[in-house]
């Protein structure tokens, strides 16, 4: 019996202990400044290298580039950009690689949606995620990171 | 006169207590099992294929996925094996971060399971104590590299991230946090009467069945084999540091229960000690920017909180692997159940079960 | 550049030919992971600039394993033996399939040698032959050895060990499953990971999946 009694005490005991848990749907979750989220996606500064989806260890990454409009400059634009996070596991090797920080990782991890279809996320969505961008993108890696 | 008949009962493949996707068929007479067949695949994903045509960065995080409860260690076996290779050099700042998070899971690892092995064998409390105390190592990690489970933090040559600023110190002052709370488990359960008369005695088996079936980490210390990789074949730079390797006697669910609570105990021996020693430094090591990894094969094995995990590498000199293959610890400690089961009663499967603590994303790699 | 220090202790007769093809293209290979380094030489490593090998500290074991072997099991059992430098010296023995059985219970029981623990037992394709590789380890020495045991594409067997090691039992079902490597002696050799009806050997080199779409 004397087991019992003990545990019973370690039970009492915390019963009086501050409370530990999160309301969480209710009160939104503070995520540090390292989470890996939706990636956030700016074109303007996309040298379309391809790099990021070449790293993508799932090839969830589908981009084209454009010639760029303006004549005057050289290289390509981005036209399309597509994360399909149906398959994408929020592995941070495209924002590792890429060597403008054009992606880049957010804070935002809810993606619950009620078809799959709309798991698939283009330019303009991934452009519009734009909120809790991580700060800290340079990672002790050097940019380019390992192939 | 009575007559029992026998019955086949299928255990999972949805089962609470198989803690994922695995299913056991048992034959039962009246409530004794005769016969047990463990049957397993169904969270096969081909791991070892997929890596074939993966890079071996990219493997890293498919790595995390196999054990998904203790994913550094499994970070650390692949990038030790391409290191073992390629013989690079870890900076010391490196190697310190890697012990660090490495022990740190081990503990989460085992509270994990010190919680749903109570819960399995009918006991609520603990489960939640065990979970607010892992909350904090979870979110140690989440600082450290963005994600609560999948960490894909170390790299070939060395981790992602450097320590944030006052990480070192949370987990100074979570050591000494959870040596209280560890107390305040023996208190809670260990001595618990019902609790003892479930699992003292439950599925023993010596040490020496238990090297012949390989097992290992505390389904082999429990039996009284005095073998714990950090301390018999040192990797990383474990050598450096003072801690015990605990080990049971009689090789029952007690015995192993122990081994794993005292486990807890000696790798907060290593943190307070590591803690006070690491180093400033890089943090990543001279790696070439395409990693080709010299054609040849090693084998590089480490202590994982489930036992001796593996990887084997051939490489052909590409920068994909050849053939990659991963001893999963979990993998080779089942195999023992279906003898263990034998002439059991029908309720001590589930104990059986969770004392040999399974992961099944491991199992089926 | 083979970093291996290849030295066979007994060349086998029987299989000159296919030991000469694999000889080609391990040189092929060589040559062309040369080239490979001469132009980026970040690929790292010790390569041709080593100094003459030393014998490794692991040699004078090696040695006594092939002798034990030669001796009690058959003067030809062994294939070939070397030591892999780059996994910190690990001894390689290479066994012939027909004459594994009773090396395995040697290895096991003399004393000296001890191997009570199979830590590992994996499937290689090779693609020129299979591989079947055993890392065992004595607990009590704390020694290792790797032994290899090589089988044809086309039925592919190596007798089970299963009896010698019960871990064994469901690493070779693990190999059977994933390489179609039949293992004589194994009291229950059954898929394990994948369904019972599955066709084909996934980790076959050559392997094409019955249907894409799976
Ligand atoms: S996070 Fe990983 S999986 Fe997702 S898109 Fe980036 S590289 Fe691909
Ligand atoms: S790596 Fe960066 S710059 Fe290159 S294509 Fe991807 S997003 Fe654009």
């Amino acid at each position: 019996m004397k087991g019992i009694v003990k545990g019973l005490g370690v039970t009492l005991k915390s019963m009086v202990e501050k409370k530990i848990t999160y309301a969480y749907p209710d009160v939104p979750l503070e995520m540090p400044d390292r989470f890996r989220g939706i990636q956030h996606f700016d074109p303007e500064k996309c040298i379309v290298c391809n790099q990021c989806a070449r790293i993508c260890p799932t090839d969830c990454i589908t981009l084209t580039g454009k010639p760029n409009p303006d004549p005057e400059k050289k290289g390509k634009v981005i036209d399309t950009y597509d994360i399909n996070f149906e398959i994408c596991i929020l592995c941070d090797l495209c924002t590792e690689v890429c060597p403008t920080e054009a992606i880049v990782m957010t804070n935002n991890f809810e993606l619950s949606t009620y078809s799959r279809d709309e798991l698939f996320k283009n330019l303009q969505w991934l452009n519009d995620n734009n909120t809790n961008i991580r700060k800290e993108n340079n990672s002790a890696m050097d940019k380019g990171g390992a192939k | 006169m009575i007559r029992t008949e026998e019955l086949l009962l299928n255990v999972g493949p949805q089962h609470p207590s198989t803690h994922g996707v695995f299913r056991i068929i048992v034959k039962l007479d009246g409530e004794v099992i005769t016969e047990a067949t463990p049957v397993m695949g169904y969270l096969h994903r081909g791991t070892e294929k997929l890596a074939e045509n993966l890079t071996y960065t990219q493997i890293i995080p498919y790595t995390d996925r196999m054990d998904y409860v203790a994913a550094m260690t499994n970070n650390y076996v692949i990038c030790n094996a391409v290191e073992t290779l390629m013989g690079l050099e870890i900076p010391e700042r490196a190697q310190y971060l890697r012990l660090i998070v490495m022990e740190l899971q081990r503990i989460a690892s085992h509270m994990l399971w010190w919680g749903t092995y109570l819960l399995d064998i009918g006991a609520m409390s603990p489960f939640l104590f065990a979970f607010r105390d892992r909350e904090m190592i979870i979110n140690m990690f989440n600082e450290l590299c963005g994600a609560r489970l999948t960490y894909n933090y170390m790299r070939i040559g060395g981790v992602k991230w450097d320590a944030p600023d006052g990480w070192i110190d949370k987990v100074r002052d979570y050591v000494k946090y959870m040596k209280e709370k560890l107390n305040q488990y023996h208190d809670l359960v260990t001595g618990n009467e019902i609790f003892l008369a479930r699992i003292k005695g439950i599925g023993a088996y010596d040490g020496k069945t238990a090297i012949e079936y390989g097992l290992s980490g505390a389904n082999l210390r429990g039996s009284g084999v005095q073998w714990d990789l950090r301390k018999n074949q040192p990797y990383c730079i474990y050598d450096r540091f003072e801690f015990d390797v605990p080990v049971g006697k009689n090789g029952d669910c007690f015995d192993r229960y122990n081994v794993r609570m005292e486990e807890i105990r000696q790798s907060l021996r290593i943190l307070e000690q590591a803690v006070e020693q690491v180093p400033e430094g890089e943090t990543m090591g001279k790696v070439p920017r395409v990693l080709r990894v010299p054609e040849g094969e090693a084998y590089s094995r480490i202590e994982s909180p489930r036992g001796e995990i593996g990887c084997y590498i051939v490489s052909r000199g590409k920068d994909k692997p050849f053939r990659l293959k991963f001893r999963r610890p979990s993998f080779v400690n089942l195999q023992i159940l279906p003898k263990l089961l034998v002439g059991e009663n029908m309720t001590n499967l589930i104990t059986i079960l969770g004392g040999i603590d399974i992961v099944v994303g491991e199992v089926d790699c | 550049m083979s970093d291996e220090n290849k030295e066979s202790a007994k060349p086998p007769m029987t299989d000159e030919e296919r030991a000469a093809k694999i000889k080609a293209a391990e040189e092929a290979r060589a040559a062309r992971a040369a080239a490979k380094q001469a132009e980026a030489a970040a690929a790292g490593g010790d390569g041709e600039e080593a100094p003459p090998k030393q014998p490794s500290p692991n040699q004078p074991k090696l040695d006594r394993i092939v002798q034990l072997i030669t001796e009690h099991v058959n003067a030809d059992a062994v294939e070939e033996s070397f030591i892999n430098e780059r996994d910190r010296d690990l001894p390689y023995v290479i066994i012939k399939a027909e004459h594994w059985v009773t090396s395995a219970q040697l290895l096991r029981d003399e004393p000296s040698l001890h191997f009570n623990y199979l830590r590992n037992l994996s499937g290689v394709d090779q693609e020129t032959h299979i591989e079947v590789v055993y890392h065992l380890l004595s607990l009590d020495h704390v020694h290792e050895v790797c032994v290899k045991v090589k089988t044809e594409r086309d039925a592919a067997s190596v007798p089970s060990v299963t009896p010698v090691w019960p871990t064994a039992n469901w690493n070779e079902r693990e190999v059977f499953d994933l390489l179609g490597v039949d293992f004589p002696g194994h009291p229950d050799l059954r898929r394990i990971m994948m369904p019972d009806d599955w066709v084909g050997y996934p980790l076959r080199k050559d392997y094409e999946p019955l249907d894409p779409e799976v």
